[in-house]
C-alpha cells in the first residue's frame, strides 16, 4: 500500500550566495533551495555551513570554552589557523569587538591591520563584523573594505547604516549581511533598500538576531521560519540565506553557571547549550551557523545536511 | 483541510427557517465555518450534514493521553504544521529509560536520577514527563516489579518496552496508572488485544510510513484506539522526515489512518540521540524515550521545549517585584522595566555585565515589552508612581532616583510630578546598560535628606 505524502511544492527558491576564500581555500556556498530545510524533498544544492567566531577586544570565556579557546583566543591570526585548520570550520565571523569604546578602543587602523593579518593567515571565507558602536563602525567598515585584500563580508548592515555599509562593500567587491531585530517586515525592508542601491542580492545574507536557547530562541525560531517560507512562496525580497550568531548562547547562566551541582557538568552542559541553539536554528531553516565552540563544528555539522 | 462557509452552506437545508437563531443559513454556515456555532443547532439538518460536520470539527490530530491525575501526559492534539500560524499546544513529552535488569542499588539510582531532571526556569517547572521501562530480563515477574518499583519511586507514568508475556503482567500490576504499552512489532497483535480491553494507549511500531499504515490497521481492527505511531526510523535524518510526514498527513491531508501522535525510540543504539531528539522537538515527534539521564543533555532540550512550545501570543511572564542584581546596597541605582520575560532577562544580563549591583524593578504589564506596554497605557507614569510608593523600593535605597528605559523618556515629567522621585533617562538599547551605568556618578544616588 502506498501513501500520498503531501510534500509542499514551492514556487520560490533562495539565492545561491557564495563567500569566496583565498588562494589554496575553499569557498562556501549556500542556498539555492526550493524546500523547507532537513527534509528529502525539494532541491538542496548546498548544505548548510559551519563557521566559528574569531573576536578582538578583551575576552571572558566561560568553563566550557576557556579550555579550548582560550590558549588562541587573544590572537586572531592564530585563532583564525586553528579554527579553519584544526577544527573544520568553514568560514570565519571576525567581529571587530575591541574597536568598541567600552572594549579597548583600539583604532580603525588597527582594526584594518587585524582584518589583513587574519586574511593572510587563513585562505577560509570571511566575515567581518563591526564593533557595534555606531560612529567607529562609520569609519571601521569603509577601511576594512579597503583593507581586504580579496572579497569579505561585512556585518552588518542595518537601517542607520547601509548606505554607508553598502557602498564600501560595492566599491570593494564585498558582500554584505544585512540585520534585523527579530522583524520580518524589516528583514525585507533592509533587502529591498540593500536592492535600491544596486546590491547584487547573491551577495546578501539575512541576519535575523538569534537569540540564544532559553532567553528568546523561539523568536528568532519562528522568524526564520517565516522568512523561509515567504522566501520559497516567491517573495524575492526574503529569498536569502539566513546567518545565525549563536553567541548568544553563552550569555545564558545555564551555560556557564558551575556553581548548580543538580545541571550537570558545566563543560558539557555549554557545549550542548550552544549546539541546541545550533540544532534549533538548522530546524527553522539557517544556512550558516557561527559557533563558538570547537567540538560543534563537527556536532552541528552532523545535522547540515543536503 | 477545514470546511469554508460555503461548503458548509451547500449541506445545510436552506431554507432560512431561523431555528438556529440566525436569520439565514448562510449565516448560520459562516457561523460555524468561524467555530461560533454547532450543527446541533440546526434540527431540520441532514444526517449527512451531521456527519461531515462533526467529521470537520474534530482535531486533525487526535488526543492521546498516558498516565493519570497531575502526571498526565497529553500527546497529539495539535493543529498547526509552524507554531507562528497559532502555537503549539502540547509540547513533546520526554521518557528517560530505565532498564529491568539492573540490582535493586542500580535500578533505585537510575530512577532517583530520573526523578532529579526537573528544572526550574523562567518561573515554570520543567520536567521529564515518564519513564520508559526496557525489558531487558524476559522475565514477565521481575518486569512486572519493577513497573510497580518504577510508579512508586517516581509517581511519573510508564513507557512499557516490552514483549507480550511480561507487558501483560505488568499491566496487571499497574494498569490504573494507564502506562502506554509499547510491543516490539512481532507482539502487536496480543498488545493490541490488551489495550483494547483494558482501554490503555498503544505505541505501535513499525518501518516507515507505509509499514504504519498497515500496523496501525491492525490495531485499531484489533479494538485499540487510543494510538501513537513510532515509525523507527534508522537515522536522525529518517526521524525527522517521518515526524514531519505524519503531521503533515494529519493536518494538511486529514489522513485518518495516519493521523496519531509520533513516538520515537531513541536509545538502544540510536545513532547520534541528542541530535534526534532537539530536532524532533523542533520538528513535531510528540513522544521520545532517550536513555540519557544526564541533567546536562536533559536541561537543554527540556528548555528548547519550553521555548518552541510556548504560544507566540502570551509570552511567558516573569513575577512584578524588585530583584536584586549582585549584593545592592542602599545606595545602589534602580532601574526600572517590565515584566516581558525576554525583557527581563536581556535587562538583567546587561545590567549584570555591567558589575554595578542594582535593583531591578520589574513592573506587571501582563509581560508586554517596553514600547508594546507603553502603547497599550499598562506602561504609565501613574502605574509606574504607583509601582514606586507600593513596591518597597523606597525602604531599600536612600535614594530617589529611578533609571527609566530611553524609549519611554516621554514618561519622565509625569513620573517626577507624581512620585518626587527624580528620573535619570537610560539608554534606548538594554545592550547599552552596562557602558551606560559604569559611567554614572554614584552621586547620582545619594540620600534624600527632609
Amino acid at each position: 500500500m502506498s501513501v500520498a505524502l503531501p510534500i509542499p511544492g514551492f514556487p520560490g527558491r533562495i539565492f545561491a550566495v557564495t563567500l569566496p576564500a583565498g588562494p589554496g581555500g575553499t569557498p562556501v556556498t549556500v542556498g539555492g533551495q526550493n524546500a523547507l530545510p532537513l527534509l528529502p524533498e525539494g532541491e538542496h544544492p548546498n548544505a548548510p555551513a559551519v563557521g566559528m567566531e574569531v573576536r578582538t577586544g578583551p575576552l571572558e570565556l566561560p568553563p566550557a570554552l576557556a579550555g579550548t579557546i582560550g590558549p588562541f583566543a587573544g590572537n586572531p591570526a592564530a585563532m583564525a589557523r586553528k579554527c579553519a585548520g584544526d577544527w573544520g570550520a568553514r568560514f570565519l565571523f571576525l567581529s571587530l569587538a575591541g574597536c568598541h569604546p567600552d572594549a579597548g578602543g583600539q583604532s580603525v587602523s588597527f582594526g584594518a591591520a587585524v582584518v589583513r593579518e587574519v586574511l593572510s593567515a587563513t585562505p577560509a571565507p570571511v566575515i567581518v563584523g563591526g564593533c557595534g558602536d555606531e560612529e567607529v563602525d562609520a569609519l571601521l567598515f569603509p577601511a576594512v573594505a579597503e583593507a581586504a585584500l580579496r572579497p569579505v563580508f561585512l556585518s552588518y548592515a542595518e537601517e542607520k547604516n547601509y548606505r554607508l555599509v553598502a557602498g564600501a562593500a560595492l566599491a570593494y567587491g564585498h558582500g554584505v549581511v544585512s540585520w534585523s531585530p527579530i522583524d520580518i517586515n524589516m528583514a525585507k525592508q533592509m533587502n529591498l533598500l540593500l536592492a535600491d542601491l544596486g546590491f547584487p542580492p547573491d551577495r546578501v545574507l539575512i541576519d535575523p538576531l538569534t537569540g540564544g536557547l532559553g532567553y528568546g530562541m523561539e523568536y528568532t525560531f519562528s522568524i526564520i521560519e517565516r522568512i523561509r517560507l515567504a522566501g520559497l512562496s516567491g517573495d524575492a525580497a526574503l529569498a536569502r540565506p539566513v546567518l545565525c550568531h549563536l553567541g548568544d548562547a553563552w550569555k545564558a547562566r545555564e551555560a556557564t553557571d558551575a556553581s548548580e551541582g543538580t545541571w550537570g557538568d558545566v563543560d558539557a552542559r555549554g557545549r550542548r547549550w550552544e549546539e541546541t541553539t545550533g540544532l534549533a536554528c538548522l530546524a527553522a531553516g539557517a544556512d550558516l551557523l557561527v559557533c563558538r565552540h570547537p567540538s560543534n563544528v563537527a556536532r552541528l555539522s552532523g545535522a547540515a545536511w543536503r | 483541510m477545514a470546511l469554508t462557509a460555503i461548503d458548509i452552506y451547500k449541506l445545510l437545508p436552506k431554507t432560512n427557517c431561523r431555528e438556529c437563531g440566525q436569520s439565514t443559513c448562510l449565516a448560520f454556515a459562516m457561523q460555524i465555518a468561524a467555530g461560533k456555532a454547532s450543527i446541533d443547532l440546526c434540527p431540520p439538518a441532514s444526517d449527512e450534514a451531521r456527519e461531515k460536520l462533526s467529521a470537520a470539527a474534530a482535531p486533525p490530530l487526535p488526543k492521546v493521553t498516558i498516565g493519570t491525575g497531575e502526571r498526565e501526559v497529553v500527546l497529539g492534539d495539535e493543529t498547526v504544521l509552524f507554531r507562528h500560524e497559532k502555537t503549539f499546544y502540547h509540547p513533546t513529552a520526554i521518557a528517560v529509560s530505565i532498564r529491568d535488569d539492573a540490582s535493586d542499588e542500580e535500578f533505585a539510582s537510575r530512577l532517583a536520577a530520573i526523578r532529579r531532571l526537573s528544572f526550574e526556569r523562567v518561573g515554570q517547572r520543567i520536567s521529564v514527563d515518564l519513564v520508559a521501562l526496557r525489558c531487558a530480563s524476559g522475565n514477565a515477574d521481575r518486569y512486572a516489579r519493577a513497573a510497580v518499583a518504577a510508579l512508586a519511586a517516581t509517581g511519573l507514568p510508564l513507557v512499557l518496552l516490552a514483549p507480550a508475556g511480561p507487558l501483560a503482567a505488568a499491566v496487571e500490576a499497574a494498569a490504573p496508572s494507564r502506562p502506554l504499552l509499547a510491543p516490539p512489532p512481532e507482539d502487536l497483535a496480543p498488545a493490541a488485544k490488551l489495550a483494547a480491553e483494558r482501554k490503555l494507549p498503544l505505541q505501535v511500531r513499525a518501518r516507515g510510513i507505509e509499514g504504519l499504515t498497515v500496523a496501525l490497521a491492525a490495531a485499531r481492527a484489533a479494538g485499540a484506539l487510543s494510538l501513537v505511531a513510532d515509525p523507527s526510523p534508522e537515522t536522525p535524518r529518517e526521524a525527522v522526515s517521518f515526524a514531519t510526514n505524519l503531521r503533515r498527513l494529519a493536518i494538511l491531508s486529514r489522513n485518518r489512518d495516519l493521523a496519531y501522535p509520533s513516538a520515537f525510540d531513541l536509545g538502544g543504539g540510536f545513532p547520534d540521540p541528542f541530535l534526534a531528539a532537539a530536532l524532533l522537538v523542533a520538528k513535531y515527534g510528540s513522544l521520545l524515550v532517550l536513555d540519557s539521564a544526564d541533567p546536562a543533555d536533559l536541561l537543554p532540550l527540556l528548555t528548547l521545549r519550553q521555548n518552541l512550545f510556548t504560544d507566540p501570543q502570551r509570552p511567558i511572564q516573569v513575577e512584578p517585584g524588585v530583584y536584586p542584581i549582585g549584593a545592592p546596597s542602599e545606595s545602589s541605582p534602580v532601574l526600572i522595566t517590565t515584566n516581558f520575560s525576554l525583557t527581563y532577562f536581556t535587562v538583567r544580563g546587561d545590567v549584570e555585565a555591567a558589575k554595578v549591583p542594582a535593583h531591578l524593578l520589574i513592573a506587571d504589564v501582563d509581560g508586554m515589552s517596553v514600547l508594546t506596554a507603553w502603547a497599550a497605557g499598562k506602561f504609565t507614569g501613574e502605574s509606574i508612581s504607583k509601582m514606586l510608593a507600593g513596591c518597597g523600593i523606597g525602604e531599600k535605597v536612600t535614594h530617589r532616583t529611578l533609571i527609566l528605559p530611553g524609549m519611554v523618556a516621554r514618561l519622565s515629567g509625569r513620573i517626577e510630578e507624581l512620585s518626587g522621585w527624580r528620573v535619570l533617562v537610560g539608554p534606548q538599547e538594554s545592550s547599552a546598560l552596562p557602558s551606560y551605568l559604569r559611567r554614572l556618578p554614584p552621586a547620582a544616588f545619594l540620600p534624600v535628606h527632609g
